[in-house]
């Protein structure tokens, strides 16, 4: 590192956009992720994810706005801000004529920060012999290896863009175990792009919701937590004064059941009301509620409950 | 990145190597033939005596004898390799990267992505071009006998003499490499490479055939029967110089208007085919940089 980073985010983004064409695939997003966070980047397929990782590592420009790691914009794609980031790009691309030794080697020419020591210890560790050709490797070793070819690159911030998809379940535990080992040990911010919630939800600690192109939600899992409920309301109450904003409604005969974005003292005292019953958001039903609004209804980030770190 | 370039380019390079040791091994065993059969005709002599005059029969029946056979198979590979070379080194550059989704893995590191081309178009141009000079000195020695008594003006030998063959295969190169980022494809940016290639090679043909540039026009005297049968194809040339190119005869009274390309000539035509080659196959590449470098789509 040329410059002291400490506190400064991880990642920040202003006002991003990138289009393609006519149509924009990521627009007007900001938000700041805390150094050491492991962030959920949750999205259904075409919401943006691999957008955002893409412009976040310099592989794309942006059309408008930029993002920053660790407050060098990626746009600029000089050595200082590549060293920046490793990323480990969907269905893990690896050259497949390649041995592992060779994959390696590739690291070593083209990264100044390689750490031999950690790829050779990893590949022992995993009994993946450095001698083979990367095509004759399972899926799940494939994984293995293009992921020690991230972590030894000795980058700060890890970009994942759905890193299980292709693994069976066993593969996908292991690989996430490691990744959350690797990141723990080295003090990485890790950004795991995933349509799996649930599997999100056991080690995020930070979240950002895309959809459409646009952010939906961004912030620290706890506070998002903390700062929803469900409310339980008898239905014709459920168009009157309510203590935060609606994300999500669902209507039963007699009453109607809201995901709303409050402070919890407001939710409290609202569900103090007759026939009124709040309890607690769950993470995926959290998630899910912002997934299935309209994308054009984004949230204007900075809102409550949903507010940027600053 | 000498290293990674060496290792994701090998096999190309190997195949250079191949074609090189094959085209090397045949004209070794065509210029041996060649020059033996130029001294058993005893040409050498002929032409420091006489310029050829004397053994004009001799000179014709020697280009018909090597011209035709032995060289067919050597001049049609020549007249295609340097597009397909340059097509099969550049094609798969950025083709297969980003066919393959590995130029996420390759622009990811901490090699910005123009300096990764930059260096490897380097690196590559090096070897296209050691393999252009290397071909053209072999096949420059195994025609030497032929060049003596013939016209280089025109392929062959025009296209694996001088400068034309290696600036040719660096402009199939730089085509291929940009055909393979456009279309994102490795086979596609070796056929779409080696057919935009064809263009600036049909441009070079013009340069060296209808355009006639570099022309010049002379006078000769002549009288008689020497004067009837005087025409394009005599040999020597009506100009009197072996290597000339006559392109038209007339007859005014005594003497014969000649229009004719001059030996000479040769390497302005050279820096004229070289030089398009060229200018098309850099404006390739340097658009293949300029759109990797802005990377906006």
């Amino acid at each position: 590192m040329t410059h002291d980073t400490s506190g400064v985010p991880a990642l920040r983004a202003d006002r991003l956009g990138k289009r393609y064409g006519h149509t924009w695939g990521l627009r007007d997003c900001t938000f700041e992720v805390p150094q050491g966070s492991i962030v959920g980047l949750v999205g259904p397929n075409g919401a943006g994810k691999t957008t955002l990782l893409a412009l976040t590592v310099g592989l794309l420009a942006p059309s408008e706005g930029e993002v920053a790691v660790l407050g060098s914009p990626s746009r600029a794609n000089t050595p200082q801000t590549l060293a920046r980031v490793s990323y480990l790009a969907q269905d893990h691309p690896l050259y497949r004529g390649f041995t592992v030794a060779d994959t390696f080697r590739f690291g070593r020419s083209l990264n100044p920060s390689w750490d031999s020591g950690l790829a050779e210890a990893r590949m022992a560790a995993l009994g993946i012999p450095l001698g083979r050709k990367v095509r004759s490797l399972s899926g799940g070793q494939q994984a293995q290896v293009a992921l020690t070819l991230a972590l030894a690159k000795r980058a700060p911030v890890l970009l994942l863009d759905e890193p299980v998809a292709s693994l069976d379940p066993i593969a996908r535990l292991d690989f996430m175990r490691d990744v959350l080992a690797a990141s723990a040990e080295m003090g990485l911010t890790v950004i795991i792009a995933s349509h799996v919630i649930a599997e999100l939800e056991r080690f995020c600690d930070w979240l950002l919701v895309i959809n459409g192109g646009r952010l939906q939600v961004a912030g620290a899992v706890d506070d998002l937590l903390a700062g929803h409920a469900v409310l339980t309301v008898p239905r014709e109450a459920a168009g009157g004064s309510l203590p935060g904003r609606v994300i999500e409604r669902t209507d039963s005969d007699r009453h109607s059941t809201l995901l709303v974005a409050a402070a919890s003292d407001a939710v409290a005292a609202a569900a103090r009301a007759p026939g009124w019953a709040a309890e607690s958001a769950g993470f995926e039903q959290m998630v899910l509620a912002y997934l299935r609004r309209p994308p054009v209804a984004a949230v204007p980030v900075g809102t409550a409950g949903t507010a940027v770190a600053s | 990145m000498i290293w990674v370039t060496w290792r994701q380019h090998r096999v190309q390079a190997l195949l250079m190597a191949g074609v090189f040791v094959f085209i090397a091994v045949y004209a070794l065993a065509f210029g041996l033939w060649a020059r033996s059969v130029f001294n058993s005709d005893d040409l050498g002599s002929c032409l420091a005596r006489s310029g050829g005059v004397d053994c004009a029969a001799t000179i014709t029946s020697f280009l018909r004898e090597f011209n035709r056979g032995p060289a067919l198979p050597l001049n049609l590979l020549l007249f295609t390799i340097p597009g397909i070379l340059g097509a099969v080194v550049g094609g798969p550059l950025l083709g297969q990267e980003l066919e393959r989704g590995t130029w996420q893995l390759a622009w990811s590191q901490t090699v910005p992505r123009t300096r990764w081309l930059v260096t490897k178009l380097g690196l590559i141009t090096a070897a296209l071009i050691a393999f252009g000079v290397a071909v053209t000195a072999v096949m420059t020695w195994a025609w030497g006998p032929l060049d003596q008594v013939s016209i280089r003006l025109q392929p062959p030998p025009f296209n694996f003499e001088g400068v034309a063959l290696a600036c040719s295969v660096l402009c199939g190169f730089g085509l291929a490499l940009l055909a393979g980022l456009l279309l994102r494809n490795t086979i596609g940016g070796m056929v779409a490479g080696y057919f935009a290639w064809e263009v600036p090679f049909i441009a070079t043909t013009l340069v060296t055939g209808p355009l006639n540039l570099f022309s010049a026009t002379t006078t000769v005297d002549c009288a008689g029967a020497a004067c009837a049968a005087a025409s394009t194809n005599s040999t020597p040339p009506v100009t009197g110089h072996l290597g000339d190119l006559v392109t038209g005869v007339t007859r005014a009274g005594g003497h014969l208007v000649v229009s004719y390309l001059p030996a000479s000539a040769f390497w302005p035509l050279q820096f004229t085919v070289g030089a398009i080659y060229l200018a098309v196959g850099l404006a390739a590449a340097g658009t293949a940089v300029w759109l990797l470098h802005r990377r906006t789509t």
